[in-house]
């Protein structure tokens, strides 16, 4: 038989208040952070605003693991990371979907075969000058979730390939590998921008 | 000038510079007014209405429940409702439609709750109203949450108080997948010296 145990507010009351006074002083200074990269990754104000409130809610009721921690930041991050994943694959196997690029991620450790990997000729000479910020806002806006998450993360916010891995539990090869296609496909993006602007002219 | 970044992607030096420039150009903007405070208040009410409430294997439970949602709903609506029987539990006696309190006791109610199959994420109810209270929620008189169910026999004792001479109700409320199966005991609070006069 399941026992089902039912606790007394009264004895937890005053607990649940110093919990939350906590809560706040440990997470309030990193929530801003939390939300530009939710920002950045699903590239809309109400999704950030939604992504880091599912992260708080997460987070809640495991404050004794927040306590402990020498840096929140990375960890939390990590787990918004997985909320966010979590979302995107029931979006993708809803009827209605958010547009995006798959993922599509090869093991294969960037570097082992430079010729694979090297972009070729194409889009890679771009001028400060073509690089507006309209531009670059638009191809942004084009490239699938989870090239901005790695983007953001590494090319943006200075994390690095080792502590980036972890955030995102995959091997350093598979991220290299993601790291490359996005930056390629990034290019492919702004590249096609510039034609759209040639044409225009 | 060509290089190799850490990826090991050959790229023009200055072609990726400015690319990593022209991305951290891009305007993020700031939470929105009030938007932090509010988040916070929200995290720690949910916990309040939910998990403060809850053994840890609820709320275990409740940290996964963002991640499941959706699919649950999905299965609930197509499977057919469980059957739930609710009666009071009295280990030495028949279940009694009725109990008895002296003013001011606090008692524990146990009530059963038998589920034909293991119910994931039903919202479990219980009000008190008349002369009765929920032991430390003096000022609700009603109380929900979520919880899962196991196949068999669940427990749920219920420390009720007795505050004022006359008729109370206790009762327990499951909902799953849009049924409801509902039970109302009856309590009666004696006052001692009231009935020895």
């Amino acid at each position: 038989m399941q026992r089902m145990a039912w606790l007394k507010r009264t004895a937890s009351r005053t607990a649940e208040t110093s919990d939350a006074v906590e809560f706040a002083r440990l997470l309030r200074d990193h929530i801003p952070a939390f939300y530009r990269a939710a920002y950045r990754w699903t590239g809309a104000v109400d999704r950030a605003e939604d992504l880091v409130q599912q992260l708080l809610l997460r987070l809640y009721p495991r404050l004794a693991e927040l306590r402990e921690l020498d840096q929140i930041r990375p960890w939390a991050l990590r787990v918004m990371y997985r909320i966010f994943i979590d979302q995107l694959r029931r979006e993708r196997s809803s009827p209605v979907q958010f547009g995006a690029d798959p993922v599509v991620d090869d093991d294969v450790a960037a570097g082992e075969d430079e010729a694979w990997l090297d972009p070729g000729p194409g889009p890679q000479e771009l001028s400060e000058r073509e690089l507006t910020q309209e531009r670059v806002l638009r191809a942004w806006e084009q490239l699938g979730e989870e090239h901005r998450v790695v983007l953001a993360m590494h090319d943006i916010e200075d994390y690095t390939l080792p502590e980036l891995a972890q955030i995102m539990e995959i091997p350093l090869g598979t991220l290299k590998s993601r790291l490359h296609r996005a930056r390629a496909r990034l290019r492919e993006l702004l590249a096609e921008e510039r034609m759209v602007a040639a044409d225009r002219v | 000038m060509k290089g190799t970044d850490e990826t090991g992607s050959y790229v023009a030096d200055a072609d990726f510079h400015t690319l990593r420039q022209a991305l951290r150009r891009m305007p993020t903007p700031e939470p929105r007014a009030g938007f932090v405070e509010r988040a916070l208040a929200r995290a720690a009410a949910q916990e309040r209405t939910t998990g403060a409430l809850l053994p840890a294997r609820l709320g275990r439970f409740l940290s996964r429940w963002e991640t499941w949602a959706g699919a649950a709903l999905g299965a609930a609506a197509a499977a057919a409702m469980a059957l739930i029987l609710l009666r009071p539990f009295d280990s030495t006696q028949d279940p009694l439609p009725q109990l008895a309190l002296t003013l001011h006791e606090t008692r524990n109610v146990d009530v059963l709750i038998d589920s034909e199959r293991e119910l994931k994420g039903a919202t479990i109810r219980i009000a008190a109203t008349g002369s009765i209270e929920l032991d430390g929620f003096d000022d609700e008189q009603h109380v929900d949450w979520q919880a899962d169910l196991e196949r068999g026999s669940n427990l749920l004792s219920l420390p009720v108080v007795a505050r004022t001479a006359g008729k109370g109700e206790l009762i327990a409320v499951i909902e799953h997948a849009g049924r409801t199966r509902r039970v109302a005991v009856e309590l009666t609070v004696i006052d001692p010296k009231v009935s020895r006069s």
